[in-house]
């Protein structure tokens, strides 16, 4: 029953899409992932004093996947932009939080490569590349109201998907892949709408 | 490693300590620091009783920080106030070493900390800190 609700709340491409984007964080770029209970804070990405040595990412047990996906693209941007060395722990804060709000021009910085990172990086930290250069999708996901709305008719036709078995005539489908990977990409952009354009 | 201010360094280890044995604090430190500390109980002891300016069993820069990051954990699992914490950590950092590689701490301290309003996630920050402190 509990696998069952956790299949509900995540869908498998978005809970694959992360540990994909983890496993790169991980082996490629150093930056050792685990996770905690946060009150206020998103994530801590702590670093050593040259970039070659190991790091350190605590990220909120609370936080969703999609939510997760966007603090290791983000992460990785900051990387990206050197703002972590030497010895520099980056805080990633829930938005709006006053005191997490000084080093704004960094993070701004670092929003503008996640989002490059996420649209047009081909493997690594992009997108699902199936959807990643839909301008169809893209131009959605851009815009409040209609991104709320796609994520609302994709997790229907997910619910769909289940609900009234059409799973085995639709698996392995490339229409059923790429919805899957437009609601990966919608979840990700509701979570953490900064990533649209 | 040339102590600075003994006095103060002693004063630090016993408000982190919050009254727990030598013996106790020695084990804590060893345990968190994997093991990579050589700090034994009577090195300990002539520390903290602000008896000597040298501690030879802390022979690096990296050694004190490590020993920094192990006594501030020990201050938060004593319930200290973060506050508390902040402010001996600082003293047991500058007892020991000065230069660079203390300036990068402490600037990253002061950028820090005032995110980190709760002793849960500054215990988080201090066990990452030292990992990537720990030798690999």
């Amino acid at each position: 029953m509990a696998a069952e609700l956790k299949l509900r709340g995540e869908s498998h491409t978005l809970l694959s899409q992360e540990a994909r984007l983890r496993e790169h964080l991980e082996q490629d770029l150093g930056v050792r992932v685990r996770f905690s209970p946060f009150d206020d804070v998103r994530a801590l990405l702590v670093s050593p004093q040259r970039d070659a040595a190991a790091k350190s990412l605590v990220v909120a047990s609370d936080a969703s996947a999609a939510e997760r996906i966007y603090l290791y693209v983000h992460v990785a941007a900051h990387m990206a932009l050197g703002h972590h060395l030497p010895l520099v722990t980056i805080v990633e804060g829930a938005p709006g939080l006053s005191h997490l709000a000084d080093d704004a021009h960094s993070h701004g910085a670092a929003e503008k490569l996640a989002r490059a990172m996420w649209w047009e990086n081909e493997g690594g930290l992009g997108a699902p590349p199936r959807v990643q250069r839909s301008v169809v999708l893209r131009g959605l996901v851009s815009r409040a109201p209609t991104r709320s709305a796609l994520h609302g008719i994709l997790l229907a036709l997910r619910a769909a998907y289940y609900d009234l078995r059409i799973q085995r005539a639709l698996e392995g489908s490339r229409l059923a892949s790429w919805l899957r990977d437009a609601l990966c990409v919608t979840a990700v952009v509701s979570a953490a709408p900064q990533l649209s354009d | 490693m040339r102590i600075r201010d003994a006095e103060r360094l002693s004063r630090a280890i016993s408000t982190l300590g919050n009254g727990s044995s030598l013996d106790r604090l020695v084990d804590r430190v060893y345990d968190l620091t994997d093991g990579s500390l050589a700090l034994d109980r009577a090195t300990l002891h002539r520390i903290a009783r602000g008896k000597t300016q040298i501690a030879r069993a802390i022979d690096s820069p990296e050694e004190c920080i490590r020993l920094y990051f192990a006594l501030m954990i020990v201050g938060c699992e004593e319930d200290l106030a973060v506050t508390t914490i902040v402010e001996e950590g600082r003293a047991i950092l500058a007892a020991f070493i000065g230069a660079p590689l203390a300036d990068l701490i402490f600037r990253d301290l002061e950028r820090t900390l005032p995110k980190l309003r709760d002793r849960a996630t500054l215990r988080e920050y201090l066990e990452e800190g030292l990992r990537v402190w720990l030798p690999s």
